[in-house]
């Protein structure tokens, strides 16, 4: 009804008998009573089922993402079962003491072939550096301190940090696995130099290879390295590769 | 013009009554609904029926936010004002189909005290209007349909008001004031009712895991210690995230971030340089976290200018790096600025990042530790207030 249909409706009505008022009030007294009770057992049941939700399991949680270390594709079981050997096995500090990995160890842990093992570490290509060393010396040069530094603190979600180290393909076993060592300490110190990490010991898995084991084919000369001289398979064994490895174990 | 006898303004009165009555329902519906401690969608339409929905934003931070209940600290959540709403209306409906079935009948007492009390309804819906736009910047449509509603039914109270009640009985006046108590019990009795039967939460405000390794290896957290602080707390936070703007406000709003000694790791949802993503939820939230670490002394003032300015930011931060690396020199400087591509800030950022993954905490922000222990998403925004009096009360003020 309108507003002026409403006002000309009451206008010609006659006067209003005595109690409808009370009738009226009955009435809206009633829905409003029926409204209250209405509304009121809605709140009760809305919370009551939320008390019963509350102590019951949901069917389906939503899956929530947990943060955790990078895994990326080349992280393969193969790759992590070595990976898993050599690190625990040789390469990281447990307590107080550190160990590190000697050529022998590598073969024995790692129970893989040479090619296979420096197969392995083809996916980390573009990720990880060869850093290069001067014939017979262990001193990292400015170039190889930069790009080992470049390398480092390239860290993003991954949790270890490999060094190979080589040394030569000819010369005696003994001389070469004493350099390879050397070499190896080399890098490590020059990280506990510029890292500020009190748990380095922790994230760097150290190997030092002698001859025996490994050694890199001309090939490798393609890979991100700090030499300047011309590249062959004896000046890049004498190296050390380095490299995150964005892999959980 | 409206007659003395019009059955016009009891009309308005009685569908405002109805409308408010649904809008209000669908208010506590909403808020009831999340004392089972999980995420529901919400009612947030000035359409009475449209179906609740996820993208509910000022729906949602009007329900977080510390005006939403009464006696938040006593009870999770406290009592939420829509129920005062939900019980006004339900008195105002009774009364107002009185009013129009009675028609000239009805009482001049019982016309003028309805003139009167129905301005109530708009009294609280003008103070939480203001507050709406003055504190939290944002409208709730489910909240301005009871506005509106507010509005009508104190048309409808005016119009009688207006119509006058000569020729209408004189009535009783000790009936008048019966319906003056009706209004207060009525109001009450759906809150009662809600607060009597809230289930304790008591029992769940610590099982949201902990932090396996509370100290930073290596790095440290951006301090932020509050100007009467009395309780050590961490926080993880992306700058360019809604929800940790809107947590930020709340706890600044409750009193509660100056009694905060806060160490904040930083957690930008942005794959540049967080490996945790497969792509960026808030693109150049790296590089602001960046600027946030390189703030130093005035980290929290790069943090207030982060979240003060996030939408701007978040635009920034998708049309590129250099856009939010000029957005950052405009307003910092560029001191700050060649802090923020230091690599060093780089290394900083990532430790940020390793702790959260040497605790394997949940990829998401915000997130409050006291402690070891985590306080749940769900006890920093509609419970935060009981929370923090169950687990650190000196932090209320």
């Amino acid at each position: 009804m309108t507003s002026r249909a409403a006002d000309a409706y009451s206008a010609h009505e006659p006067p209003p008998p005595p109690g409808g008022s009370s009738k009226a009030g009955l009435i809206g007294g009633a829905f409003g009573a029926g409204l209250l009770v209405v509304v009121t057992l809605a709140v009760a049941g809305w919370v009551s089922a939320a008390g019963k939700r509350l102590v019951t399991p949901e069917a389906e949680k939503p899956k929530v993402a947990v943060a955790d270390h990078a895994e990326v594709g080349y992280c393969t079981p193969r790759f992590k079962e070595v990976l898993e050997r050599v690190l625990h096995s040789c390469g990281l500090s447990e307590g107080d003491a550190r160990r590190g990995c000697k050529p022998a160890d590598v073969k024995t842990f790692a129970s893989i072939s040479d090619e296979d093992f420096n197969e392995l570490f083809t996916p980390l290509k573009d990720r990880g550096a060869v850093i290069m060393f001067a014939e017979g010396m262990d001193e990292l040069d400015d170039k190889a301190k930069k790009l080992l530094e470049e390398k480092w603190f390239a860290r993003k979600g991954a949790r270890y940090f490999f060094v190979v180290a080589r040394a030569s393909k000819t010369g005696t076993q003994s001389k070469n696995r004493a350099l390879s060592h050397r070499r190896a300490n080399s890098v490590m110190y020059h990280l506990q130099s510029v890292a500020n990490d009190p748990e380095i010991d922790k994230k760097v898995g150290l190997l030092w290879l002698g001859n025996e084991f490994a050694q890199l084919s001309k090939d490798y000369c393609t890979w991100p390295n700090s030499g300047d001289a011309k590249c062959d398979e004896e000046a890049i064994n004498r190296s050390a590769f380095v490299s995150w490895v964005d892999c959980r174990l | 013009m409206i007659g003395p006898n019009s059955k016009v303004p009891a009309a308005v009165a009685l569908a405002a009554s109805v409308l408010g009555l649904i809008f209000a329902s669908y208010s506590t519906m909403d808020y009831a609904q999340h004392l089972d401690r999980r995420l529901h969608d919400v009612h947030c339409s000035f359409i009475p029926g449209a179906p609740p929905t996820s993208e509910a934003e000022a729906c949602r931070a009007a329900m977080y936010s510390p005006y939403s209940a009464l006696f938040k600290d006593s009870l999770w959540g406290g009592v939420p004002i829509s129920l005062f709403a939900l019980g006004a209306f339900t008195f105002f409906a009774g009364f107002a189909l009185y009013l129009l079935l009675s028609g000239p009948r009805a009482p001049r007492d019982n016309v003028t005290l309805f003139g009167w009390v129905s301005l109530t309804p708009l009294a609280a819906s003008i103070t939480m209007f203001t507050i709406s736009l003055m504190k939290l910047g944002q409208l709730c449509q489910t909240c301005v349909g009871i506005y509106i509603s507010s509005f009508l039914l104190a048309a409808g109270g005016i119009g009688m008001l207006l119509g006058g009640t000569e020729g209408r009985p004189r009535g009783n006046s000790l009936l008048a004031l019966g319906w003056l108590v009706a209004l207060g019990v009525v109001t009450l009795v759906p809150a009662a009712v809600y607060a009597s039967s809230v289930p304790d939460q008591r029992p769940y405000l610590t099982q949201c895991g902990e932090l396996k390794q509370p100290k930073m290896k290596a790095g440290e957290p951006v301090k932020v210690r509050g100007t009467q602080a009395v309780k050590q707390v961490l926080f993880f936070e992306d700058p360019l995230c809604p929800t940790c703007k809107a947590f930020h406000e709340r706890l600044v709003t409750e009193g509660v971030f100056e009694r905060l000694d806060t160490d904040l790791v930083l957690f930008p949802l942005d794959s540049e340089c967080n490996w945790m993503l497969d792509r960026p939820l808030h693109p150049g939230a790296c590089i602001v976290s960046k600027a946030v670490l390189c703030g130093g002394a005035q980290a929290r003032q790069v943090l207030d200018w982060a979240y003060a300015e996030q939408t701007y930011l978040s635009r920034a931060g998708k049309a590129g790096a250099d856009v939010m690396r000029a957005a950052i020199k405009q307003r910092w400087g560029a001191e700050l600025l060649a802090c923020v591509d230091d690599r060093k800030t780089d290394v900083r950022l990532n430790q940020h990042l390793h702790f959260a993954s040497d605790n394997s905490i949940p990829v998401s922000t915000p997130q409050v530790y006291f402690g070891n222990k985590r306080i749940c998403d769900e006890d920093t925004d509609i419970g935060l207030r009981f929370t923090l009096k169950q687990l650190a009360p000196e932090v209320l003020p």
